[in-house]
C-alpha cells in the first residue's frame, strides 16, 4: 500500500462554489475549456481524491488572454479556490505574449501562494522554445518552481498539434538545466520523443494525464508497457514520472486505478504518486514570504 | 388535482453506492398535500439508477456486485469491448463508462408507488434506493407526486 499521493494535473473548471462567485467561469468551462460535464460542489473534488486514494491535487489555470481573449481561471481565482481547501495546490499561469509575463508570475508566486506555473502552448498559441518567453522561464528558475507544459496532442478546436511536439521543449530543457519541467499527457502521440528528452535531460519530467482512445487502463498499458517497455519508466525514469489525471476530463479514480494496474513496483508507485511531486513542489526557494514584494526578491536572485 | 415536482440532490461518496432515499420520497409526499395518488422517483442520469429492494447492507452489496458482473467496468478485451470507449466531442472527453450506463439500464432508472391517505404505500421490506454506478458525484433525482389533494 503506497502512502497517499498527489494528482499533479487537474482543472477545477466544474467547481460550483467558484461559479457562484464568478458566473463567467461557467461559460469559460463550456466555451473555452470545452467540458460538458455537470458542475459539482467542491466536496465532489475531495471525494474523487478519496476514491483514488490521494490526498491533494494541483489545480491549473490557463491564461490565454492574447490567443483566445479568455482565462480559464485567473491566478487570483486559483488562489481563492485554494483558500477553500487545504487539499488543493494552486499553480499560476501567465500569458506568454504579454511583456510583463515574468513580473506577473513573480507576483503570483509571492503574493497569491501559488506553487508552480502552467503553460499550454496549444491553447496559448506559442512555441515553448520561443526565446521571447525565456524571461518567464528564468523567473521560474529563480523562484525554484516547476513549469507544467501541456505537451502532445490537444483536442482543442482551432489549435495545432505542432505546438505540443516534444522537441519544441528541448532548448528550454537545455538552456535552463536548473528549471524543472513537466511535459503533460506523456506528450502523446510522441511518447518516445518525450521519453528521449527525459532520458537525456534530468530536469524533464512526464505526467501520466494521458487518454486519447479506449480507456485509462488500456491506454496506459499500451503507452507505458507495449509501445515502450515498462522498464524504461521503472528503471530509468522513476524519479521523472508524476501521476496526473487531467480531471475532470478523466476521473482521478480511473486514472489512478489504471496506473496501479500496470505492474510498477510499490517503490516506483510511491515516487510517481507522491515523492516526485513533493520534490518539485518543495523546491521553491526559501525566503519567499507571502506578501513580500516580488520585484526585490527576483532582483536579488532569491 | 396536485402535480408537484421536486429535484432532490444526492451526493454519492463512492464509485458505486446504494443510497436509501425512502425518507426523502416520504417527505416530498408529506409536504405536497397529496391525499391519494402516485409518487414517482427517477434519476436524471444515465450512469445511475433508482431501484427498489430490501433495505439491508448485505443485499446492497449483492446488487452492486451482480450488476458489476453483468456489466463490468473493465470487460474482457475483444468481443465484449465497449464501443463507447471513444472521444465524445460534445463532452470534451472520452466516454469509457459503458459498463456504468449498462448497469443503469439493467437496474432501472425509476420507480412508482401508490399514495393513500397522504402516505406512501410500500411493502414492509421495500426501500427506495438511488444507485450510483460512477461516483462520487452530486446527482439529481426527480420526485413527482400527482393525484388528489387533501
Amino acid at each position: 500500500m503506497q502512502p497517499l499521493g498527489i494528482d499533479f494535473h487537474t482543472h477545477p473548471v466544474l467547481v460550483r462554489e467558484m461559479i457562484a462567485r464568478h458566473p463567467d467561469l461557467a461559460r469559460t468551462a463550456r466555451e473555452t475549456f470545452y467540458i460538458g460535464n455537470n458542475f459539482q460542489p467542491l466536496e465532489t473534488f475531495h471525494l474523487e481524491l478519496d476514491a483514488a486514494g490521494l490526498e491533494q491535487a494541483v489545480v491549473l489555470p490557463i491564461d490565454a488572454t492574447t490567443a483566445l481573449g479568455a482565462t480559464i481561471y485567473t491566478n487570483r481565482q486559483i488562489s481563492e479556490l485554494c483558500s477553500m481547501s487545504p487539499r488543493l495546490i494552486g499553480f499560476a499561469s501567465v500569458d506568454p505574449h504579454q511583456p510583463d509575463a515574468a513580473e506577473t508570475l513573480a507576483d503570483a508566486i509571492a503574493n497569491l501562494g501559488l506553487r508552480g506555473l502552467k503553460l499550454s502552448p496549444a491553447t496559448q498559441r506559442f512555441f515553448a522554445d520561443d526565446t521571447s518567453v525565456y524571461p518567464v522561464y528564468e523567473t521560474a528558475r529563480r523562484l525554484g518552481i516547476p513549469i507544467l507544459f501541456h505537451a502532445g496532442m490537444s483536442w482543442e478546436p482551432g489549435s495545432r498539434l505542432q505546438y505540443g511536439q516534444p522537441l519544441r521543449f528541448e532548448n528550454v530543457a537545455a538552456d535552463f538545466p536548473d528549471l524543472q519541467i513537466v511535459l503533460a499527457h506523456l506528450a502523446w502521440p510522441w511518447v518516445t520523443e518525450a521519453v528521449a528528452l527525459a532520458l537525456k535531460y534530468p530536469n524533464v519530467h512526464l505526467d501520466t494525464a494521458a487518454l486519447y482512445f479506449d480507456n485509462p487502463q488500456d491506454f496506459l498499458r499500451y503507452s507505458m508497457t507495449e509501445a515502450l517497455p515498462l522498464t524504461v519508466f521503472e528503471r530509468s525514469l522513476r524519479r521523472q514520472i508524476l501521476f496526473g489525471s487531467n480531471y475532470p476530463r478523466v476521473e482521478i479514480k480511473n486514472m489512478a486505478r489504471a496506473l496501479r494496474s500496470l505492474g510498477f513496483s510499490d517503490e516506483c508507485l510511491t515516487l510517481i504518486f507522491r515523492g516526485n511531486a513533493r520534490r518539485l513542489l518543495e523546491a521553491r526557494r526559501p525566503g519567499l514570504l507571502e506578501n513580500e514584494p516580488p520585484e526585490r526578491k527576483v532582483l536579488e536572485g532569491v | 388535482m396536485i402535480v408537484k415536482l421536486e429535484r432532490l440532490e444526492v451526493q454519492s461518496h463512492k464509485d458505486m453506492e446504494m443510497i436509501d432515499i425512502t425518507p426523502d420520497v416520504d417527505r416530498v409526499v408529506s409536504e405536497s398535500g397529496l391525499q391519494d395518488g402516485m409518487v414517482m422517483a427517477m434519476t436524471a442520469h444515465t450512469s445511475a439508477g433508482v431501484l427498489v429492494t430490501e433495505g439491508i447492507e448485505c443485499l446492497e452489496r449483492d446488487v452492486l456486485a451482480h450488476l458489476e458482473r453483468l456489466a463490468p467496468k473493465d470487460p474482457p478485451q475483444g468481443t465484449y469491448g465497449y464501443w463507447h470507449n471513444r472521444y465524445l466531442d460534445y463532452d470534451g472527453r472520452l466516454g469509457f463508462n459503458a459498463g456504468d450506463h449498462l448497469k443503469s439500464i439493467l437496474g432501472g432508472v425509476n420507480c412508482m408507488f401508490p399514495v393513500e391517505n397522504g402516505k406512501v404505500v410500500r411493502g414492509s421490506r421495500q426501500r427506495i434506493y438511488f444507485v450510483e454506478y460512477d461516483g462520487p458525484l452530486a446527482r439529481t433525482v426527480f420526485i413527482q407526486v400527482f393525484g388528489e389533494g387533501r
